[in-house]
């Protein structure tokens, strides 16, 4: 045995050199220990490679040796994830420093977009797994755009540990958790061959490999590299500070202030405990003598964002607030985020340790679990410091104790594990961001079924037969005793304070947006009315079915995102008729594997699905329509509707479509605007002077609401109601993007989110196109079709047994541990 | 300072308030370019909790290259949110001193001597010739030309190239800055008597600062007589002792800081703030005691504080133009040990026409860190890399800095760069703005 060992460590200094490879005591003792203090043992050495192939042979070695693999980034994981098992290998990625296909310098990265030709698909950049998620967007700062998740520990934390815990941060709120900035990954599998996950287009049907990979804690594969998406710095920010003396007001207006359609991009909290911890650290000049503090961003234009803080600031003095006060300048402003984001660093000035928990909870059970939390916290004579991300139901209780006194570290997992299950009780999660790690499996089995519970280990085995990545992390044991499983719902079921919906596959998702449109929320995928002639254009969407089969709706207006982005659990069946649940009710979570988001836009290929929960968003107050006539046999037009996708917003909010005639020389422009009276006009104002050969035929402001009649009505082009057929065009976005994709067809609508042109004719072969322009067929003859086939580079064999996986998933399996617990919806 | 055992006892709960977060990873200089742990605040505190458990010779030696690998930026304390003490990880240093790889025989005794001004003053004159045989020899890029030699001679050739070294003459400087901002004031201006500050003060010399860089350092006492200010110097002025300090040697350094506080305790100047340049020795003469604690002055803030009076504000709104983009270079001692940072850039911001830019990663190390980059050539030359990318990528034509080991660093690394941009210190660009027209009447701004 120890022959084999000096033989596989020799092999490893051989691969990676003296610097890379450390076997030596301080380095084993120093890598047993994450952000979590937790440990299981120590390492048998420290691999430090710098390429992909280094990673490769890693495995290889691995696999020889019979020795686990644990990856790690910065080690500022708080549920020890990257803790190493005793005599595993860690695998450190913080010299991945480099953009594929690049050397050397990190200032070199490849930014996939040219910054002067207007692309019409979202910037990207090819990161590896070391970069900090701080440097990516320096590197992008210089094109105004940034990486838009920010954990609290971005300034330390890698790419690839972001990627790993599926990772949120305060501006999740509004712009989405890491999943949706990732377009592809590459990736190592078991037997060390290099793999991607798709062509990383912004729509892209099939299994989605980079849901599977995201968030499962380095338990899959080795993600070496992503290409991720970049997000447009906002043009105007208000930062408040606001004092509550209530906890309980607190928390009661955040729920308010969502359900007010008020967009905020940020809402976090910290209560008295955490206030004074951090003041202590800053001097910031927080006052301490309240309950909660509560910070509250808002980005956008100029007049909007003035005009949503004005609305805010009325709702909190309604609801107790004591002071407000708003960021001063930059400065003042970023130096309040420090103060927030150190705010855990700053607990070891209160207590030597602490359990840090990440219940997520429906928004609207938010002021109950706060209030559920100081009955535990007396109960168990605790000291409890919380700092929540507030507007994602996204709660970060930290539970103080001595280590050095075992009944008070008794106590605190005590409490800590009764607030878990008030979460879980109230249909929330145990984990919304920090991941399982070590610190939660025994919660991960009260939360997940018991079908969904084996899919996530039958997963496990079809990327990891030899249990070669992070074993023991993540997972349930298949033995625990699981909850019975949540019934599949019958009815569509609005949560109004939670913003989410429920609803059975067979509902029409026109019917959705009608009903969430009268409260003044919308599911933001497009598709805004009811089908009147049985059509597939504006106007007609198919069902909740279709649209968890398919992503996107149809040729759409207004969407902010598609159905992955949305989707928070899912009720499937698969081929033996086993009905599963995964996810929760919730905007965050990643306990288990992002099963719900892998399998949206699959088709039923894999299971059918039956049932989903959808969050809602916010309508837009007014929306903007221009109709313009001109010459489509000149040169010049193509390069003004360039420069006028270049000037655009590409905001979640404005979501900006093109409706394009080149037979009629007809173009529409349709965008969403928060205040219709100083925003729209202007926007107005500039596309006529980027359009100066354009002739203007219509002008219209509509408020949100009549947007469904003018959709249906004859307002636009009858094609774009009326098409049987309709072919997707998506680009990974990269420099070659010609601003049109290679088709003939004279009819064309692009849309900003998700990125692409429609055209109302079905290509004779589906699949890439001249450049990287990638045709899929939507829908032929009035059906949607089959998921196109995977991407060269997608293992065919793991989708073999990945299909495999779902179609044996049997009953008989698991009998036995299931619970008796009531179930509730 | 708390008595030895007060401390010693302190230590443990001290390093409980590490929880662990890993923000000062990133601040790190040695673990932005070794990606490894061991070679992080973190780490080494983890290591230093072991070693208070155990601390037998066999750990110590086991953990001695994490401690030896810090550079003393004290860039993980400004980082830190629990508000761990940087004097942790000294401590640590302290345990397992001289137990880790020990730097060759001709370097540890180099560096032993690197407080004796005679040595300094040597080395100044021997570098200066040296260079210009070298550039001889083999040109303008004579530097690039010889990175990578052989390890004896790469040494010496890394050690002539980041010897700190100004213009040696005014007419140098006035020329230098002449060429980067377009002026012509060569011979036709001169620094102006203006004198309406009436302020005395002890001026430090610092041992790099006076054995290095004089003409610097006589331009900071010109233009603090300019101003008006009473300068007092030291007849029998030792180094502070950080080096000795540094190099583990406390009878000396503390046989240096005897002499010294007995001069600047002498009645005549007692009373008078102790000026000195160089942020190491501003930060190692502040920890001497309370009174050198209040009374101890770093060049910049002094300046900053003059600036801030009445009549010095006058003098700094009157200032020449330098149409130049310039990226001021923090000294880790002044940044992140003396919390100086605003102080610099006040002053740089009173020159009309100068454009200001803040390099990416500021909060790192150059690499320099005394006589670090003299046992660490490898790790150093890879920070000076890392740094001079960044400060150029500002697009700044001109760095600034504060601290004669960062001018040497930088330098060096930006000559071995594809666009080698001067480093001068801000005492010279402050004294050719502060120059005017002969002729105009004396006194008037």
């Amino acid at each position: 045995m120890a022959s084999d060992l000096s033989r596989f460590l020799s092999d490893l200094e051989g691969l990676l050199g003296k610097k890379g490879l450390l076997t030596d005591s301080a380095a084993r003792r120093v890598y047993s220990q994450d952000s979590s203090h937790l440990v299981l043992g120590q390492p048998v050495a420290v691999a430090l490679p710098q390429t992909a192939e280094q990673i490769s042979n890693i495995i290889t070695l691995c696999n020889r040796a019979n020795v686990p693999i644990v990856c790690r980034g910065s080690g500022t994981g708080l549920s020890g994830g990257a803790v190493p098992s005793e005599g595993a290998l860690v695998l450190g990625l913080s010299r991945m420093t480099q953009a594929e296909g690049t050397v050397n310098q990190k200032s070199d990265l490849q930014l996939n977009f040219d910054p002067i030709l207007p692309s019409p698909t979202d910037p990207t950049m090819n990161v590896e797994a070391g970069v900090l998620n701080e440097e990516i967007t320096h590197l992008a700062s210089s094109q105004g755009l940034h990486f838009a998740p920010d954990p609290s520990s971005q300034a330390a934390a890698t790419l690839g540990g972001n990627i790993a815990e599926n990772a949120g941060g305060p501006h999740c709120l509004r712009f989405g958790v890491t999943l949706q900035h990732l377009r592809n990954l590459n990736w190592i599998d078991h037997q060390g061959n290099k793999q991607i996950t798709g062509r990383g287009l912004p729509v892209e049907r099939g299994l989605d490999l980079t849901s599977l990979l995201c968030g499962s804690e380095g338990t899959l594969g080795v993600v070496t590299s992503a290409q991720v998406k970049l997000t447009p710095n906002p043009e105007f920010t208000i930062t408040l500070l606001v004092f509550f003396p209530d906890l309980n007001d607190a928390t009661e207006s955040v729920v308010a202030l969502l359900g007010a359609g008020l967009q905020p991009v940020a809402v976090e909290m910290v209560d008295q405990t955490m206030l004074l911890a951090v003041e202590e650290a800053f001097q910031f000049g927080f006052r301490t003598d309240v309950e909660g503090a509560m910070i509250a961003e808002f980005t956008g234009r100029e007049f909007e964002v003035k005009n949503d803080v004005a609305k805010a600031v009325h709702l909190f003095e309604g609801k107790g607030a004591n002071e407000i006060r708003q960021a001063e300048d930059e400065k003042d402003r970023l130096e309040l985020w420090k103060c927030r984001k150190k705010a855990f660093g700053a607990v070891g000035r209160l207590a030597p340790r602490y359990v840090t928990m990440d219940v997520v909870v429906p928004l609207g059970c938010l002021p109950d679990l706060v209030r559920q939390i100081q009955v535990i916290k007396k109960r168990h004579g605790v000291q409890v410091a919380t700092a929540f991300h507030a507007g994602d139901g996204n709660l970060h209780p930290g539970v103080h104790y001595d280590d050095r006194k075992p009944d008070q570290t008794e106590a605190a997992h005590r409490a800590a594990d009764e607030i878990i299950q008030t979460a879980l009780e109230m249909d929330g999660s145990c984990t919304g961001e920090h991941g399982v790690g070590i610190e939660k499996t025994h919660a991960i089995s009260w939360q997940l079924s018991v079908p969904a519970a084996h899919l996530n280990l039958k997963i496990k085995k079809c990327f990891d037969p030899n249990a070669r990545f992070n074993p023991g992390k993540m997972l349930p044991s298949k033995d625990a005793k699981f909850p019975n499983r949540k019934p599949v719902p019958r009815e569509v079921v609005f949560r109004w304070k939670s913003l989410s919906v429920t609803a059975p596959a067979n509902t029409l998702l026109a019917e959705i947006q009608d009903e969430a449109l009268s409260h003044g929320l919308c599911l933001a995928v497009g598709a805004h009315a009811k089908a009147r002639d049985n059509t597939l254009g504006f106007g007609s969407a198919g069902t909740v079915g279709d649209l968890l089969k398919h992503l996107v709706p149809g040729p759409s207006v207004l969407a902010r995102g598609h159905a992955r982005d949305y989707l928070l659990e899912l009720w499937a069946q698969n081929s033996q008729n086993v009905v599963f649940h995964t996810g929760a009710p919730v905007f965050k979570n990643v306990a288990g594997y992002g099963l719900s988001q892998a399998l949206c836009g699959s088709g039923n290929n894999f299971a059918e699905p039956l049932a989903a929960t959808f969050q809602l968003k916010p309508v837009a107050e007014s929306v903007l329509i221009m109709e313009f006539q001109f010459n489509a046999t000149s040169d010049n037009w193509s390069q003004s509707l360039q420069n006028l996708v270049q000037e655009l917003p590409r905001d979640d909010v404005a979501s900006p479509s093109i409706i394009l005639d080149l037979t009629l020389g007809q173009v529409f422009l349709i965008v969403a605007g928060r205040q219709h009276v100083l925003g729209l006009p202007a926007l107005a104002a500039r596309t006529k002077k980027i359009l100066p050969e354009f002739n203007l035929m219509d002008e219209q402001i509509l408020k949100y609401p009549q947007l469904r009649d003018f959709l249906v009505s004859s307002g636009l082009p009858s094609w774009t109601r009326s098409s049987n057929q309709w072919t997707l065009w998506s680009h990974p976005g990269n420099k070659t993007a010609s601003f049109l994709p290679p088709t003939n067809s004279p009819r064309l609508i692009w849309q900003a989110i998700p990125a692409g042109w429609w055209t109302c004719e079905t290509p004779s072969q589906p699949g890439p196109q001249s450049g990287d322009w990638f045709a899929d067929s939507f829908f032929s003859d009035g059906d949607f079709t089959s998921p196109p086939p995977p991407a060269p580079g997608v293992s065919q064999p793991l989708l073999a047994r990945l299909k495999n996986a779902f179609d044996s998933l049997n009953q008989q399996d698991f009998a036995t541990n299931e619970g008796t617990k009531e179930d509730t919806l | 300072m708390t008595s030895s055992s007060e401390w010693q006892s302190s230590l443990p709960e001290l390093l409980r308030r590490c929880v662990g977060c890993g923000l000062c990873l990133p601040h790190c200089a040695t673990w932005a370019v070794t990606g490894n742990e061991v070679h992080s605040p973190r780490g080494r505190l983890m290591l230093l909790g072991d070693l208070l458990d155990d601390p037998s010779s066999a750990t110590r030696a086991a953990y001695a290259d994490a401690f030896d690998g810090c550079l003393g930026c004290r860039a993980c304390e400004s980082a830190c949110p629990g508000g761990v003490p940087f004097e942790l990880l000294e401590h640590g240093q302290n345990l397992t001193a001289g137990m880790g790889v020990q730097p060759s025989r001709w370097v540890s005794t180099l560096i032993r001597h690197l407080d004796s001004l005679l040595v300094l003053n040597f080395l100044r004159r021997v570098g200066k010739v040296s260079r210009q045989i070298l550039k001889a020899i083999w040109g303008q890029h004579w530097r690039r030309r010889l990175n990578g030699a052989g390890w004896k001679l790469g040494t010496l050739v890394r050690l002539l190239g980041s010897l700190p070294a100004g213009p040696s003459s005014d007419q140098e400087l006035v020329e230098q800055l002449d060429q980067l901002s377009g002026a012509k004031s060569k011979g036709e201006f001169v620094l102006p008597q203006l004198q309406p500050i009436q302020q005395d003060c002890v001026f430090f010399e610092g041992c790099a600062n006076e054995g290095l860089l004089p003409e610097t350092s006589r331009r900071f006492r010109e233009l603090l007589k300019a101003m008006g200010c009473t300068v007092h110097t030291l007849a029998s002025q030792q180094c502070c002792g950080a080096i000795a300090d540094h190099n583990n040697q406390p009878g000396k350094a503390s046989r240096q800081k005897r002499i010294n506080l007995k001069v600047l305790t002498e009645e005549s100047c007692s009373d008078f703030p102790v000026v000195t340049e160089a942020a190491g020795c501003s930060a190692h003469l502040g920890q001497y005691n309370q009174d050198m604690q209040n009374r101890t002055q770093n060049a910049v803030v002094f300046l900053h504080e003059l600036m801030n009076t009445e009549s010095g504000n006058k003098l700094f709104s009157n200032l020449r133009p330098i149409p130049l983009k310039v990226v001021y270079h923090d000294p880790c001692h002044a940044q992140h040990g003396q919390g100086i940072y605003e102080q610099p850039r006040q002053l740089l911001k009173k020159i009309p026409g100068l454009k200001l830019v803040d390099p990416y990663e500021s909060q790192i190390c150059c690499g320099s860190a005394g006589v670090w980059s003299l046992t660490h050539g490898e790790l150093s030359q890879e920070l000076g890399s890392r740094k001079s990318k960044n400060l150029l990528h500002t697009g700044a034509s001109l760095v600034v800095t504060a601290n004669p080991g960062c001018q040497g660093q930088i330098s060096d690394a930006l000559n071995l760069s594809s666009r080698p941009i001067p480093v001068i210190s801000l005492t010279d660009l402050l004294w050719y703005a502060f120059l005017q027209k002969k002729g105009l009447p004396e006194g008037s701004p």
